[in-house]
C-alpha cells in the first residue's frame, strides 16, 4: 500500500451544505450510511466528510442519538450522511445496534433508506471487522469498504493487498486515513461506482442441507418484504439470537420456522447458534490468508505495554485518581476565566438593553427575567465544553475503556457494570448527557439503574448553589496540608452525591431492578492520539445543545418566574424604605403566596418562606435557585453578584425573633438538600425518553424524582435537627 | 535445576502456565496464566446471550486466543483485538492450552 493512494485533501472539493430535510429524496441527493465496529474511526470519518454541518437528534420513537450531516462532492452533488451507532455485528444486543440494523434493512421508523452503505473498517484489526462487513455485504445494498488507519498498518509491519481484498469481498475497498482526511475523494468516487455495480452477494455457500433447513425462514422473510439477499442474511443471523428482535417479531410463523430449523440442524449435527459465526469466520480466515500478511512478532504491542502500567494493580488506580483530579481541577479552574468573560459580556449587554428600554415592566422583564435567568445558565457553557473536551480525550484515546475496566470491580459491588461508570462520570457535568450515555449498557436493568442514579452525581448546575452558600457561610480557613475548608466542603458535597449514587444503585439492583450482574465483556481499543477535529465537533455539538436548551426551556421558565414574582401588584406604602417595599411586593405576588404555602413543609429544615420560594422556583432547573434568591433580595440577578447577595444573606434577620435566618447549619442543610434533590426539568424529560417513553418512562421519571426529593428532604432535616440538638446553630 | 517436591495446590485441575505445565489438558480459560495460548473448545457455560456476543466478537469455538493479563479481569488477544472478560465468563470457557513451547511471554 503506497502512501500516494491516500494523499488527497477533501477541503477543496467537499463543500459542506445545510442538511436536507429528513427523508428528502428529491433531486440528486445521495444517502450514505456509515457503519462499523466501535473505535474504528467511523465518527472521525463522518466529521471529516461533513464538518460542522450536522444535525443531532433522536431516531423516531427511540432514544438512540441520530447524527446526520451533509456535504457536496467535487462534482457538486449533495450527499446526506448518517452516522450509525457502532456495532460489532448486526445482531442487536443494545438499542444502538438495533437501530443500525433497522436503518440498514430499510425498516427505520423515519423511512430513511441508504443508497450506499460505507463500512468503516479498522485495517489493523481487519479479521474481527470483517464479521460485520460480511453481514453488511449480504444486505443487497451497494457497499463500499473504507479501510481506515492505513498509516498505522504500515508502521505495524502489516501488509494488506487491496486488489486482492476487493476481489475477495466483491465490493469496492478504499484505503483512507480519516484522521488526516486522506482518501476521501476516492471514497466518494467509489460510492458512485458502487451504485452502478450489481448488488453484492454472500461470498460463501452454505451446505445444501443447511440451505434446505433455512429455506422456510427465508420465504417467510421474503413474504414480509425482505429482499432475497437480506432474507438469506436474516435467516442465518436469527439462528444465533435468543429472541426475535422487534423488526421481525411480528412476522407470522417466523419463530415456528426458526424452531424447526434449529431442530433440523441439530439432527444433522450442527449447533445452530454456532453456525453463523463459524461459517463467517471460516470464510474470513480464507480472506485473511489471501489478502493480509501479518508480521512474525510476539503478541505484545505498544498498547499492551501501556496497559501493563494503566491496568496495574497499584499504578492503575493511582493514575485513574490522578486523571480524575485533573479533570475536576480543569473544570473548576481553567474554565473560570472564560466564565468570567461570559458573565461580564451578558451583564454588559443586559445593561445596554436595559438602558435602551423605558423604565417599567418591559425593562424589568428583559433585565431581571430574561437576562438574569438565561445569563445565569449560559455561564456554564465553558464548564460543560471543558468537561466534554476532557471526556472526549479520554474516550478517543482509548483510556475510557480502561477506566471502565478498573471501575468494574467497584461497580460490580453495587450490582452495576464497569460501563455504568462513564455515564456517572458525565453526570458531573450534566445529568442529561450522562443519561444519554447509558445507551452503551446492553442490559435493561443495569441501564435503568444507572439512569436512576446519574442525577445524584453533582452536576455543574449545582455549582452556583454550592459556590454561593460555601462562599457566604463557610470560613476560608486553612486545614492541614494546605487544603482550604471551603474547597474541602465542596469536595465533601461531591463525595456525598457520589456515595449516594452508588448506594442508590445497590438498592435499585436489589429491589425494583433485580437481576444478575452481567459479566464484563469489554473491548480495550488500541491507544490512539485523539483527532482534534472530532474533539472540536463533539464539544461544539454539546455546547450548542446546551445553549439551545438555555434559549428555550430556561428562557420560558425565567419569564414565567419573573411574572410570578411581579404580579399581582400590591399597593405598598411608599414611605417605607425601598428594600422593605420590594419585599412586601414580593410577599404579595403569586410566587410569595406559593412560598407561604410551602413554608410549613420546609420549616423543619430551618428555612423561611423565601428559601421555600427559591426551592419551589428551582424545581424546573436548580441553577434558578441563585437567580431567584437574587430577585427576592433585590440585588439584581443579572450580574449574579454573589458578593452583594452574600452580604444580604448574612444580614437577613428573622422578623419576629431577630435571629439570623441563615446560619452555617442552614446553609449546609441547604447544600445537602441540593446534593440530593432532582431539580431539573431537562433531566426528567430525558429520563422519560430514555426509560422507555410514554407511561413507562413517566413512571420511572416519577420514581426518580420522588426518591431523590425524599432523600433530599430527609437528609436536610437530619442535618438541621441533629445540628440544632448538638447546639451548632 | 533441583527437583523439590512441592505440596500440590488444593485446586483439582492444574493451572496451565508456560514452562510449568507440560501436559496440556483442557481446562477453563480462568485457569490459564498470562502468556498462555489456547484454543477455545466450548462456550457452553457462559449463558447463551454472552456466548452469542463473544462469538460475534470473534471468540468462537476453535479460535486461538492468548492471555495478555489476568491480574483482575482477564485481558485476551482475540484475532488481534484486546478483549477484557470478567471472571464469570472466563470460568465458563473451556480451552485447550497450546504446548508451552509455542507460547510467548512478553
Amino acid at each position: 500500500m503506497s502512501g500516494e493512494a491516500v494523499r488527497e485533501s477533501p477541503a477543496s472539493v467537499l463543500e459542506p451544505t445545510a442538511p436536507p430535510s429528513n427523508g428528502d429524496r428529491s433531486g440528486e441527493v445521495l444517502h450514505l450510511a456509515l457503519v462499523g465496529n466501535p473505535n474504528t474511526g467511523k465518527t472521525t470519518l463522518f466529521n471529516a466528510l461533513t464538518g460542522l454541518r450536522q444535525r443531532v437528534g433522536n431516531f423516531a420513537g427511540v432514544t438512540v442519538e441520530r447524527v446526520e450531516g451533509s456535504f457536496r462532492t467535487a462534482d457538486g452533488r449533495r450527499v446526506s450522511c448518517l452516522d450509525l451507532p457502532g456495532s460489532y455485528s448486526l445482531s442487536a444486543s443494545s438499542p444502538d445496534e438495533q437501530i443500525a440494523l433497522e436503518v440498514l434493512l430499510g425498516r427505520a421508523a423515519d423511512g430513511w433508506r441508504p443508497d450506499v452503505v460505507v463500512v468503516v473498517v479498522d485495517a489493523t484489526q481487519l479479521e474481527r471487522n470483517l464479521f460485520l462487513t460480511s453481514q453488511v455485504i449480504e444486505l443487497g445494498l451497494p457497499v463500499v469498504v473504507a479501510l481506515n488507519q492505513m498509516d498505522t498498518v504500515e508502521s505495524q509491519g502489516l501488509h494488506i493487498d487491496v486488489p486482492e481484498l476487493i476481489d475477495a469481498l466483491g465490493v469496492p475497498v478504499v484505503p483512507i486515513v480519516a484522521r488526516r482526511s486522506q482518501g476521501l475523494d476516492a471514497l466518494m468516487r467509489a460510492c458512485d461506482t458502487a451504485r452502478r455495480l450489481p448488488p453484492p452477494q454472500r461470498r460463501f455457500e452454505l451446505a445444501p442441507a443447511v440451505q434446505d433447513a433455512l429455506a422456510p425462514m427465508v420465504s417467510r422473510l421474503e413474504g414480509a418484504g425482505f429482499g432475497a439477499s437480506a432474507a438469506r442474511l436474516e435467516a442465518l443471523r436469527l439462528l444465533s439470537v435468543q429472541h426475535l428482535e422487534p423488526h421481525v417479531a411480528d412476522i407470522t410463523g417466523l419463530d415456528e420456522e426458526r424452531k424447526l430449523a434449529h431442530a433440523t440442524l441439530a439432527q444433522i449435527g450442527i449447533a445452530p447458534p454456532r453456525l453463523e459465526p463459524d461459517t463467517r469466520y471460516a470464510w474470513i480466515g480464507e480472506v485473511m490468508a489471501r489478502a493480509v500478511r501479518t508480521p512474525v512478532s510476539g503478541p505484545h504491542t505498544i498498547s499492551d505495554r501501556i496497559d501493563a502500567v494503566v491496568l496495574h494493580r497499584i499504578f492503575g488506580p493511582v493514575l485513574f485518581v490522578a486523571l480524575m483530579a485533573i479533570v475536576f481541577q480543569s473544570i473548576f479552574t481553567w474554565a473560570a476565566p472564560l466564565q468570567d468573560a461570559i458573565e461580564g459580556l451578558i451583564a454588559a449587554v443586559g445593561e445596554r438593553v436595559g438602558a435602551a428600554l423605558p423604565e417599567g415592566d418591559l425593562r424589568s422583564l428583559v433585565v431581571d427575567g430574561i437576562f438574569a435567568g438565561v445569563g445565569g445558565v449560559l455561564v456554564f457553557v465553558p464548564q460543560i465544553s471543558m468537561l466534554f473536551l476532557l471526556i472526549g480525550i479520554l474516550e478517543d484515546s482509548g483510556y475510557m475503556a480502561r477506566a471502565a475496566f478498573l471501575m468494574d470491580r467497584i461497580m460490580r459491588r453495587v450490582g452495576l457494570h464497569g460501563r455504568s461508570f462513564i455515564p456517572m462520570l458525565s453526570g458531573y457535568a450534566c445529568a442529561v448527557p450522562g443519561i444519554m450515555a447509558t445507551r452503551v449498557i446492553e442490559n435493561r436493568e443495569d441501564r435503568l439503574a444507572t439512569i436512576m442514579v446519574v442525577p445524584l452525581m453533582s452536576c455543574s448546575a449545582r455549582l452556583p448553589v454550592y459556590t454561593l452558600l460555601i462562599g457566604t457561610f463557610v470560613p476560608a480557613s486553612t486545614l492541614p496540608l494546605g487544603f482550604g475548608l471551603q474547597g474541602a466542603t465542596l469536595l465533601g458535597m461531591y463525595l456525598l452525591g457520589t456515595l449516594a449514587a452508588l448506594g442508590a444503585a445497590a438498592v435499585f439492583k436489589r429491589t425494583l431492578l433485580k437481576g444478575p450482574v452481567r459479566p464484563m465483556i469489554l473491548e480495550l481499543p488500541t491507544y490512539r492520539w485523539p483527532s482534534l477535529r472530532t474533539l472540536g465537533v463533539t464539544v461544539w455539538q454539546r455546547a450548542m445543545l446546551f445553549v439551545r436548551r438555555a434559549g428555550t426551556v430556561i428562557m420560558a421558565l425565567s419569564i414565567v418566574l419573573w411574572a410570578m414574582a411581579t404580579y399581582p401588584r400590591s399597593t405598598v406604602d411608599p414611605a417605607l424604605p425601598e428594600v422593605v417595599q420590594a419585599e412586601r411586593q414580593l410577599e404579595g405576588s403569586l410566587l410569595g403566596r406559593v412560598g407561604k404555602v410551602i413554608e410549613p413543609v420546609v420549616r423543619p429544615l430551618g428555612y423561611d418562606w423565601k428559601i421555600g420560594v427559591s426551592i419551589a422556583a428551582s424545581f424546573a432547573a436548580r441553577e434558578v435557585f441563585v437567580s431567584t434568591m437574587g430577585t427576592i433580595y433585590g440585588v439584581g440577578g443579572s450580574e449574579e453578584d454573589t458578593g452583594a447577595l452574600s452580604d444580604r444573606l448574612l444580614a437577613e434577620r428573622h422578623p419576629e425573633t431577630g435571629e439570623p435566618v441563615y446560619t452555617t447549619l442552614v446553609a449546609v442543610g441547604l447544600m445537602v438538600f441540593y446534593v440530593f434533590a432532582l431539580m431539573c426539568m431537562s433531566t426528567t424529560a430525558i429520563t422519560v425518553r430514555e426509560a422507555g417513553g410514554g407511561r413507562l418512562g413517566w413512571s420511572w421519571a416519577t420514581i426518580q424524582f420522588g426518591y431523590m426529593l425524599g432523600l433530599a428532604w430527609f437528609s436536610a432535616f437530619l442535618v438541621y435537627q441533629v445540628g440544632r440538638a448538638m447546639g451548632w446553630g | 535445576m533441583s527437583l523439590r517436591v512441592l505440596p500440590l495446590a488444593p485446586e483439582s485441575s492444574p493451572r496451565a502456565s508456560d514452562g510449568v505445565l507440560a501436559d496440556a489438558r483442557p481446562c477453563t480459560l480462568a485457569q490459564c496464566r498470562p502468556g498462555v495460548r489456547a484454543t477455545v473448545l466450548g462456550l457452553d457455560d457462559c449463558g447463551s446471550d454472552e456466548a452469542c456476543r463473544l462469538r460475534s466478537l470473534g471468540l468462537c469455538e476453535g479460535t486461538s486466543v492468548s492471555v495478555i493479563d489476568s491480574r483482575h479481569a482477564m485481558v485476551l488477544d482475540v484475532r488481534g483485538t484486546r478483549l477484557a472478560l470478567g471472571s464469570a465468563l472466563t470460568a465458563g470457557i473451556t480451552v485447550q492450552p497450546h504446548p508451552a513451547a509455542q507460547s510467548t511471554r512478553g
